[in-house]
């Protein structure tokens, strides 16, 4: 089988970083940090919080850098240190905190899957919105840091669950029924105000 | 709401919540800036440690020689603290202060009782009281006697 021309070319960059080369790992961080900040964002919901945890997390990834052995790919070794800080940044932080959002682009409007959407469920077609964003952030919130890494990969971001499961360490049956939770959890918080 | 919808409501909305175009560039730009903080702020051991990674690694020594180099470095450098520092690990408690020492000897006192008890100071430095021996030449011991001896004649005890 040929191996995936992506991390390949990772290979490449990584060793070329350890090899003493700073610009390769520029190259890491422009291919990835779009990726992470989606990860980070979306278990946060704060645009500052997910700022300074993408450098923390980048400064870090480069001093281990010259460990990294390639048992995994760059890939899933970025996001595991991402979705750990990430988890223990918000342990750390409690329930102590403030909802800092991006604006939603108004390319949403013209979204085909979202006008299916809203063609179909009357209560989000009848909502504004910035409070849709609001609440769907808000339930989000409200799931466990474990839960929330395990939606945030799966459901926006489309990683499978063998991924999911290779990034956080635990079985994909257990990625299965953290899913499964934490849409019901998702369901009910969210009925409150689409139902 | 059904499931599929939640995950499609998640998908889309969650898909447009993005920073502005250039706040990549402009983080990239922060990183650089404490990478540079953290070069001015690591410890000298650190820095030491990685110039010699880096003299070895110029010089593609092979894992083997790389190790024995090392252990080169640290018994070459032990010995030389040994050569440097020798006056740390000699003996220098002249004999003689030993004698003076007067606390560090035997003192016998007498009870009211009239029975005769040896104490020791409670101060009594461990590591001289069994090994070290008074020489001939030096001060004498002092045996200090607070009382007088017991008397035989009358015995202070009676059966």
């Amino acid at each position: 089988m040929a191996e995936d021309p992506s991390r390949q070319q990772d290979d490449e960059l990584i060793a070329r970083t350890q090899a003493g080369d700073p610009s390769a790992f520029d190259d890491l961080f422009r291919k990835y940090s779009q990726r992470l900040y989606g990860l980070v964002y979306n278990m946060t919901s704060n645009h500052e919080d997910t700022n300074d945890l993408l450098q923390d997390i980048w400064a870090k990834a480069y001093r281990s850098i010259n460990g990294f052995r390639g048992q995994s790919s760059f890939y899933t070794w970025i996001h595991s240190i991402a979705v750990n800080m990430s988890i223990n940044f918000l342990k750390k932080r409690g329930r102590r905190h403030h909802m800092s959002l991006d604006d939603v682009d108004s390319g949403i409007q013209n979204d085909k899957e979202f006008i299916e959407l809203t063609a179909t469920s009357t209560p989000v077609r009848e909502a504004n919105l910035g409070e849709l964003q609001k609440r769907l952030n808000e339930a989000m919130q409200k799931l466990s840091p474990e839960h929330r890494a395990v939606v945030t990969m799966f459901d926006i971001q489309g990683m499978p669950h063998a991924e999911i499961s290779k990034i956080l360490g635990i079985s994909e049956g257990t990625v299965r029924s953290r899913l499964f939770y934490a849409h019901r959890q998702l369901q009910n918080f969210l009925s409150e105000f689409l139902d | 709401m059904t499931e599929e919808q939640l995950k499609t409501l998640l998908r889309t909305v969650k898909r447009y919540e993005q920073p502005p175009s250039e706040y990549f560039d402009q983080l990239l730009r922060d990183l650089h800036r404490r990478q540079r903080a953290e070069l001015l702020r690591r410890p000298l051991w650190r820095i030491a440690v990685e110039r010699v990674q880096t003299f070895f690694g110029e010089h593609s020594m092979s894992p083997v020689s790389y190790a024995s180099a090392m252990a080169t470095v640290v018994v070459v450098g032990v010995a030389a603290i040994g050569v440097a520092v020798p006056s740390k690990f000699e003996f220098h408690a002249p004999a003689a202060s030993l004698a003076k020492n007067t606390p560090s000897q035997p003192r016998f006192t007498l009870q009211p009782s009239g029975q005769a008890t040896a104490s020791f100071s409670p101060q009594l430095p461990a590591a001289v009281f069994p090994t070290r021996e008074t020489p001939p030449a030096q001060v004498p011991p002092r045996y200090i006697i607070d009382a007088r001896p017991v008397l035989y004649d009358n015995p202070s005890t009676s059966f």
